[in-house]
């Protein structure tokens, strides 16, 4: 009996590697840890792996999804930075997407990867906007555009004031999110601070925040979008998130909203926006975005083929399929991807992707909007 | 002790201590122990705990996170319209199931089993697809709108986002429960009732308000308390359909906690909110009790 189940055991296997060829077996399998949304990691899964495999015969990857769990990747990065002290295999190789800093102590304990263009020779094609430190490798992003209906809106607007003078020109066919619903209202009532204060992100820094100079500089801005609240749709009504604003854009409510690109592209390929529904970025300043670091542990099991996907990730044809697939935006320069590519987005390249910082300045904003703005006391409501 | 024994005559309060410190009533006590026990730990600790927290400034008593909740025009805004909404749809939810259940108590048929049925319906639908059906029917160039439309009528405004908005979907989401509570008052007036009263010559105005109401006054006042409470602390359905200010309290609090980090404010909000609800609470099971004595 013994033999007879070893045969069939072997014989199994033997079937097994005949069907799947001996070539898979023998590529070596990178852990990449995901906590993103669906769509990141549906993207990973489908239309990356087989790429890759492609690309690098010698490896493969297998998605572990974090989403909710415990800390996400930061547990994962918790244990890597264990294994690191214990000079243990900490079983991940890439992290899709993740903050080294959010672990205290791991940048000074050495266990990030620095990347540069000796190990990843693509890193020359990365748009210099997007570099921030040798551990942290941008290779998607995503920024706040306009969406409008081109049937409906001839000219576009292609600087903030247009914009402003094209919704009261239009009354209660823009509008906008709550600022603390979601980022697409949140960075057009952003762009309005910066069109008030100079048109300056620099000038809103993580450690400078002060309460009275913040108050003088926010003020400016809410007087910006008090002028144009009784012009937005219901005369002052605001979609409570992304979503709820393009629906008002999708239902035909309204004509022109901000929106995130990816979530908008998609819409779009999705058919839940009309084809008419074009996008266009600010010229002037564009409204705010930013990009998706990945980072790879230094102790990586297998630091070699985790350093060999950071260079297919900032492959043209990767980042090709990052704008056509899920709609981001590309971590490498758009100059470094098909021309015709380029034609066809065109017009919501950015000239630069400015940012605000987190913390005490988002809090400041969102909470003056709604006693400023939203607040219809003064109209007696 | 509670009177509950008095409720139906049977058990007087003499047979119940009859039992006296027995093992009947050690057991009964150990029954009850684990969930007065959870009541204790889960509930009124955080709540005491969080009311003197309230009350605590750097270290000393103080006032200050009041006045300054009493004297910002803004928060005093989101108050005043969770009241008001409060109020405008639980009388609105009332006066509706009060008629559904009158049309119930006085007819019979297919039909009645119907409406019966389709007012028991919210009952089993969450709030985030009413809210969500909502925005799809009564949005703009919804179905709703393209329906008057149909019929000519262009000058539709949509509720959504405005306090309209939140309104129908409150009082859509409370009838069940009034129509339940008042039918029940209802089936207790006699038939004969009523038409001792119509031989006196009672038209059906002076009918509904001498004799069906004063039976079903105490259930009216009851659902009215667990609708208002209900809806002063709702979340989901002034967030999805209401507008962006005034907010309701429970979007106030939320937003102030999840988005400010501003725990301390967020928590003067609940104090104001639960004393408010404690106040209709008070008054709700002050009827509950008078309904019990008067039966005896």
């Amino acid at each position: 009996m013994l033999s007879r189940r070893h045969f069939l055991a072997s014989s199994a296997a033997l079937t097994l590697a005949a069907a799947t060829g001996v070539k898979a077996q023998d590529r070596k399998v990178l852990q990449v840890f995901i906590d993103g949304d669906t769509n990141i990691s549906g993207w990973w899964n489908d239309i990356l792996k087989p790429a890759f495999e492609a690309a690098v015969p010698t490896h493969t990857f297998n998605v572990t999804i974090t989403r909710g769990v415990a800390d996400g990747n930061g547990t994962i990065a918790e244990r890597a930075l264990a294994a690191l002290q214990a000079k243990a295999d900490p079983q991940v190789d890439y992290f899709e997407e993740f903050e080294p800093a959010s672990v205290a102590g791991s940048i000074e304990a050495g266990l990030w990867e620095e990347m540069t263009e000796a190990n990843v020779p693509n890193l020359k094609l990365v748009n210099p906007a997007a570099v921030e430190a040798p551990i942290r490798l941008p290779y998607r992003g995503s920024q706040v555009l306009i969406a409008y209906d081109s049937a409906k809106v001839a000219n576009p607007p292609k600087t903030f004031a247009d914009l402003v003078a094209w919704a009261k020109a239009n009354p209660g066919r823009f509008t906008y999110g709550r600022p603390d619903k979601g980022g697409s209202g949140s960075n057009f009532v952003i762009r309005a601070i910066h069109e008030a204060n100079g048109k300056d992100p620099s000038a809103f820094t993580k450690d400078n925040f002060e309460p009275a100079k913040a108050e003088e500089m926010l003020q400016k801005g809410w007087a910006i979008l008090k002028d144009l609240h009784p012009f937005t749709f219901g005369e002052g009504t605001y979609p409570a998130g992304n979503t709820p604003a393009l629906q008002l854009l999708a239902q035909g409510a309204v004509d022109m909203i901000p929106a995130w690109s990816d979530q908008a592209l998609q819409a779009l390929k999705q058919g839940v926006l009309p084809e008419t529904v074009k996008l266009v970025q600010l010229q002037d300043l564009a409204l705010c975005g930013g990009f998706a670091y990945s980072a790879i542990p230094s102790n990586a099991t297998d630091l070699e083929g985790a350093l060999a996907l950071a260079n297919f990730m900032l492959s043209p044809e990767t980042q090709t399929s990052c704008v056509k697939d899920i709609g981001g935006f590309p971590g490498i320069s758009w100059d470094n991807l098909p021309a015709e590519l380029k034609a066809e987005y065109i017009d919501v390249i950015p000239v630069s992707i400015p940012t605000f910082p987190s913390g005490d300045w988002q809090k400041a904003k969102n909470d003056g909007w709604y006693k400023n703005v939203a607040t219809n006391l003064t109209q007696g409501g | 002790m509670i009177r509950f024994a008095t409720k139906s005559g049977g058990n007087t309060p003499g047979h119940l201590q009859r039992t006296g410190p027995g093992r009947e009533a050690l057991a009964g006590l150990a029954l009850v122990a684990l969930p007065v026990a959870m009541l204790l730990m889960l509930t009124l600790w955080p709540t005491v705990s969080m009311v003197i927290a309230t009350f605590t400034v750097d270290g000393h008593m103080s006032t200050s996170r009041y006045a300054y909740f009493f004297t910002d025009a803004y928060s005093l805004a989101n108050l005043r319209f969770t009241m008001v909404q409060g109020l405008v749809s639980a009388l609105s939810a009332l006066a509706i199931s009060f008629g559904i259940a009158l049309y119930l108590r006085f007819s019979a048929g297919r039909i009645a089993t119907m409406i019966h049925a389709l007012s028991l319906f919210p009952l089993f639908v969450p709030s985030i697809i009413i809210s969500y059906a909502l925005v799809r029917f009564l949005g703009p160039n919804g179905l709703f709108q393209l329906l008057l439309e149909q019929v000519g009528f262009t000058h539709y405004r949509t509720p959504y986002l405005t306090p309209v908005g939140p309104f129908l979907a409150f009082v859509w989401e409370a009838l069940p429960l009034p129509v339940l509570v008042i039918s029940a008052g209802l089936t207790q007036v006699s038939d004969h009732a009523v038409e001792a009263a119509r031989d006196l010559g009672a038209g059906p105005i002076r009918i509904l308000w001498e004799v069906l109401l004063p039976q079903v006054r105490r259930s009216l006042l009851i659902a009215f308390a667990l609708i208002f409470l209900g809806i002063i602390g709702a979340y989901t359905v002034p967030y999805m359909l209401g507008p962006a200010a005034p907010e309701m309290m429970g979007v106030f609090m939320q937003r102030t906690l999840g988005n400010l980090h501003d725990a301390d404010a967020a928590q003067v909000q609940a104090v104001v909110l639960m004393v408010i609800s404690s106040v209709v609470g008070g008054f709700y099971i002050a009827t509950m009790l008078k309904s019990q004595g008067g039966e005896r």
